[in-house]
């Protein structure tokens, strides 16, 4: 593996919260590492796991889905139908045996702007030594 | 293995009386044995009733099927269908009804009980009896398997060449019926995911190496959709037929159509297809190995989705196929749902 491998991570995002959350890292000029893609959802309840398993298709190293905490749901119960249908996708992609650290899920609200910029400064540490993922990966 | 006397007269009653439409059940196959799929729609018909450790087919299949048909009709006939259901696909029927695809009107169950017993796996008789071919499979009193080849009677225990679900069957008689067949006994499990242990012990790099290797095989017949009584959605996302091409469908439009999966049978895109069923089954899946004995490549995708309902079981205390009334697994919520994983 090349020193210089930098993983891409593919964001889903809630508009309510971790969108903002990202946009008051922006804004606050707080340094983050720039290999992820955003990408705003409506909600995190809207992810469907096709979602995930398609970034990891087209070549993501990591996919995060973050949203509002639990009770903070714009829509009232959004996050809680998420976090119980993307804990069965965790379980199934660490049963097929993808590594655990590639698909992260976390709660970041509109003010934790200093939180996200954490969870991605974690994120990309964990995915520098896995290397590129190439499992999911569909062929050029 | 229950007596069906009880169930052939009552069937034959329901036909006389028009009560249903036709009754789906299990007869004798083409060659006299073992059990197929049988429509009757005549009283007369009703001996050709069958029920015998053969009879693996999950028919609630056909009630999906029936469903379709009924939506092409003009006027249908609103009659219900009769249907002969084992422990394991009365819990289809629960999960149809729970998923409000089918009305409970709409369907006669006829439930017959394994009665500790269960249906046998071809392949694992195959090797039981390497070269000979049985011609019928008898229970006897101590719930072992009699099989009858040209050569004579074999005796056989019972786990020796039952199928691995039922092995692993945690009820082995119908949850849900209108006529019931022999008796409701409840076998004790010691090890409900048992035959999970053997993949889920390796690191994850075997079972990568393991699932790859598996899923490499799979040449994309779909066999396994098309026998799931669970896979019912009009579309699916391995064909996309929502764009109708029309003349005025311009190459822009054509372009942009969402591909999740692609066709071709490479490793990839058989991997993601195959979790993209596991996930939709998550819940939903009752462990009638219709989708393993329809692959012509036996790929053992009864461990995908047994991984899911062990999760579901273990994570959020959730039992498929038991109650109608109950929401589904991942159409409800707990406050207090694990989320360990979640930063």
């Amino acid at each position: 593996m090349a020193e210089d491998y930098e993983p891409r991570i593919v964001a889903f995002l809630c508009k309510w919260c971790s969108s903002a959350g990202s946009d008051l890292a922006g804004v606050s000029r707080m340094e983050y590492p720039p290999n992820v893609v955003p990408i705003q959802v409506m909600c995190s309840g809207s992810i469907s796991p096709l979602y995930i398993f398609s970034a990891f298709n087209r070549g993501a190293d990591g996919v995060l889905v973050s949203g509002c905490h639990p009770g903070d749901c714009h829509y009232i119960k959004g996050n809680y139908y998420a976090r119980r249908r993307l804990n069965l996708v965790k379980k199934l992609l660490e049963y097929v045996g993808l590594e655990t650290q590639r698909f992260q899920m976390s709660w970041v609200s509109a003010a934790e702007g200093t939180k996200y910029t954490q969870i991605i400064k974690d994120f990309v540490k964990e995915l520098k030594p896995l290397g590129p993922q190439t499992k999911l990966r569909r062929n050029p | 293995m229950a007596k069906i006397e009880d169930l052939k007269d009552e069937a034959r009653k329901l036909l006389r009386e028009g009560k249903v439409k036709y009754i789906i059940g299990y007869g004798a196959g083409s060659n006299g044995w073992p059990a197929a799929p049988l429509f009757i729609k005549k009283p007369e018909d009703v001996d050709k009733l069958v029920w015998d450790p053969t009879c693996v087919h999950n028919l609630v299949r056909f009630l999906v099927d029936e469903k379709r048909r009924k939506a092409r009709q003009r006027q249908p006939d609103k009659r219900p269908v009769g249907i002969m259901v084992k422990g394991c696909d009365s819990r289809a029927v629960v999960v149809l009804l729970q998923e409000k695809f089918i009305d409970r009107n709409d369907v006669y169950i006829l439930g017959v009980s394994c009665e500790k017993t269960g249906v046998v796996d071809d392949t694992k008789l195959a090797k039981k009896l390497p070269g000979k071919k049985a011609k019928k499979i008898e229970v006897d009193a101590q719930n072992r398997f009699v099989v009858t080849t040209e050569e004579g009677k074999t005796e056989v225990a019972a786990a020796e060449i039952l199928a691995e679900r039922c092995l692993e069957c945690k009820a082995n008689f119908p949850v849900i019926y209108d006529l019931l067949s022999g008796e409701k006994t409840k076998r004790s499990l010691d090890e409900p995911f048992g035959s999970l242990q053997k993949i889920e012990s390796l690191s994850a790099a075997d079972r990568w190496s393991f699932w790859k290797e598996q899923l490499d095989r799979c040449i994309r017949c779909y066999a396994c959709r098309s026998a799931c009584p669970m896979c019912y959605c009009d579309e699916c996302v391995v064909d996309s037929i929502n764009l109708a091409v029309t003349a005025e469908t311009t190459a822009d439009e054509k372009a942009q159509r969402i591909r999740w999966i692609q066709r071709s049978a490479e490793s990839s895109e058989n991997l993601v297809y195959h979790l993209v069923r596991a996930i939709h089954l998550a819940g939903r899946c009752i462990d009638c190995g219709e989708c393993e004995r329809a692959c012509p490549l036996d790929i053992p995708l009864r461990f995908l989705n047994k991984k899911l309902e062990k999760e579901a079981k273990e994570l959020f205390g959730y039992e498929v196929g038991f109650d109608a009334a109950l929401p589904a697994l991942v159409s409800c919520f707990r406050d207090e749902d694990p989320q360990d994983f979640i930063r």
